[in-house]
């Protein structure tokens, strides 16, 4: 069994959250964890998603045969350290890693040994994935090929959802990806009627792939619990495909039955490439080799118009202007959210940012922070020389044109007016502002406004205090 | 006392004005309360907003 080497991709988890998968893990229960740390490519990808100072933690204690003090640990921490060092052991307890003891560290016996067998590549359990013989039939696809399948595959997703505002409908993802993107509560479909991109599905298109990504597996297994799916296979499966070697053929025949049913589903997410659905052999492609890893998990380099995926391409000038030097639809078609195009170029394409353009985006739920970070994100190396990075005249409209769309606040409820008395009216008052319910109130025309929600109990006091007095 | 059913509006006082002069051709507000709040009849908020929307459009000019 060869052993993925954990120095080949980067880290994934510089920035201080922690990465959404291990929040989804620390709600699974510990007979669950327990099953999925037998597998080492589990225990490795699970550690290569951990914070530095979880991984620092785990690596001091790995090669330890036994449990130490709890207080010689301790003793490591400076007191600045002393906050993290608590979050640390707080993660690694909730993961069921490192089991939380006053007294006594020890890592959970089942990790320590996977993660050991995963470094040193003993055992053969096949957990890394088994390497298909020679065919001599086929040839194995380059990566290449691997790379534009699955940018052709990942942006046929992003584009459906991003033109489905639109009216116009490209080519369509397989059924499960439409219902994984129901779901998710990125896409729905008014009354019956075709899919359209909720407002959370817009800022989606907005965030980087790794994102993305992750955000829709995590809801896969969210529908794999309901779909009666052994949650323990399908992680160890996503797991193992993400320590996979890129260009390299897997043979199907070690996997269980839930496995081999996800194969189509992956496929569909172009995480996987097999010759034909029948095949007994599979290649993972990028996306699934960069699961754990900081890596990109599109190719940067040209692919079918994939130019520039991570690098910035915009240029946004002081007079609403932008220029965007692209030629990958799915981009323009992103642009095309909040800016009016104006004319196209084989590499580029000119626009502008308009209250039109704008108060379309805003009519769709993206916000005028959404924009700015967009922006922000792709902008054009040339705009870094800049501070600000964009332009303050530009950032401050698209701010004013969404205040303008909330001129106007509505609130439903009832006017209390034309009380007997000052007492009544303060008597009253007082009740509805310990319910806090009341949105206006003046005393001096002696009437006040409160929300719909409190009326039934303000009816109710008022009539018990009239019945009261007679 | 009386509690009446409407919708309270929250704008600026130019907004405020807009919809006093609206009022006049139709009416629909139920309470007139300060300078930044009135009180509609519930019904009829979607056409106010409608007619707020276009009469404050007229006041923008387009690059197009």
């Amino acid at each position: 069994m060869a052993a993925a080497n954990p120095d080949e991709h980067g880290d994934v988890n510089s920035e201080a959250s922690p990465h959404a998968l291990l929040t989804f893990l620390q709600s699974q229960s510990q007979n669950t964890l327990s099953r999925l740390y037998q597998k080492p490519s589990s225990c490795l990808s699970i550690f290569r998603l951990l914070g530095p100072l979880d991984r620092q933690l785990v690596m001091n204690l790995l090669w330890l045969d036994s449990a130490i003090p709890a207080s010689t640990m301790n003793a490591w921490v400076t007191r600045e350290g002393r906050k993290p060092y608590e979050a640390s052991l707080g993660i690694l307890s909730r993961l069921h890693i490192l089991p939380s003891s006053p007294v006594k560290l020890a890592l959970n016996p089942t990790f320590k040994t996977s993660l050991r067998q995963a470094i040193t590549g003993g055992g053969t359990s096949g957990s890394f994935g088994v390497p298909a013989g020679n065919d001599d039939k086929h040839t194995t696809p380059s990566v290449e090929k691997l790379d534009a399948y699955a940018l052709e595959r990942w942006e046929t997703i992003l584009h459906y959802m991003v033109s489905s505002g639109s009216g116009r409908y490209p080519a369509k993802p397989s059924q499960g990806v439409l219902l994984l993107l129901q779901r998710s509560g990125l896409m729905t479909s008014p009354h019956g009627a075709a899919l359209q991109i909720t407002s959370s599905g817009f800022q989606f298109l907005l965030y980087s792939p790794h994102t993305q990504l992750w955000e829709l597996l995590l809801q896969y297994l969210h529908m794999a619990e309901e779909r009666q799916m052994d949650l323990v296979e399908v992680l160890s499966f996503l797991f193992m495909l993400s320590t996979m070697e890129l260009g390299r053929e897997y043979s199907t025949e070690h996997l269980s039955g839930t496995q081999t049913a996800m194969l189509e589903d992956l496929r569909d997410y172009g995480i996987i490439w097999q010759r034909k659905a029948s095949s007994r052999r599979f290649n993972p492609t990028r996306l699934a080799t960069t699961l754990t890893s900081s890596a990109p998990p599109l190719p940067t380099t040209s692919g079918s118009g994939g130019t520039t995926q991570s690098q910035g391409f915009i240029v946004l000038e002081t007079n609403y202007r932008i220029y965007a030097y692209t030629d990958n639809p799915l981009q323009i078609a992103i642009l095309n959210l909040f800016i009016t195009l104006k004319s196209r170029f084989p590499n580029l394409v000119v626009g502008a940012i308009t209250r039109e353009s704008v108060k379309k985006a805003l009519a769709n739920g993206i916000t005028a922070d959404q924009i700015i970070s967009y922006l922000t994100t792709h902008a054009h190396p040339q705009m870094r020389r800049n501070k600000p990075l964009l332009p303050v005249t530009v950032q401050d409209q698209i701010r004013l044109w969404e205040l303008e769309k909330n001129r106007v606040k509505s609130q439903e409820g009832y006017l209390y007016t034309a009380f007997a008395s000052q007492a009544d009216y303060e008597y009253v008052l007082d009740y509805a502002k310990k319910l806090d319910v009341v949105l206006w109130e003046s005393a001096a025309r002696r009437c006040f406004f409160g929300s719909l929600e409190g009326h039934a109990n303000i009816r109710g006091f008022i009539e018990r205090r009239t019945a009261g007095n007679v | 006392m009386k509690a009446i059913r409407g919708i309270l509006l929250t704008c600026d006082s130019a907004v405020k004005q807009i919809l006093l002069t609206m009022n006049e051709k139709s009416s629909f507000i139920i309470e007139d309360l300060d300078d930044y709040h009135v009180v509609i009849k519930a019904d009829e908020e979607w056409r106010v907003r409608q007619e707020l929307d276009a009469e404050l459009e007229k006041n923008t000019y387009s690059l197009e």
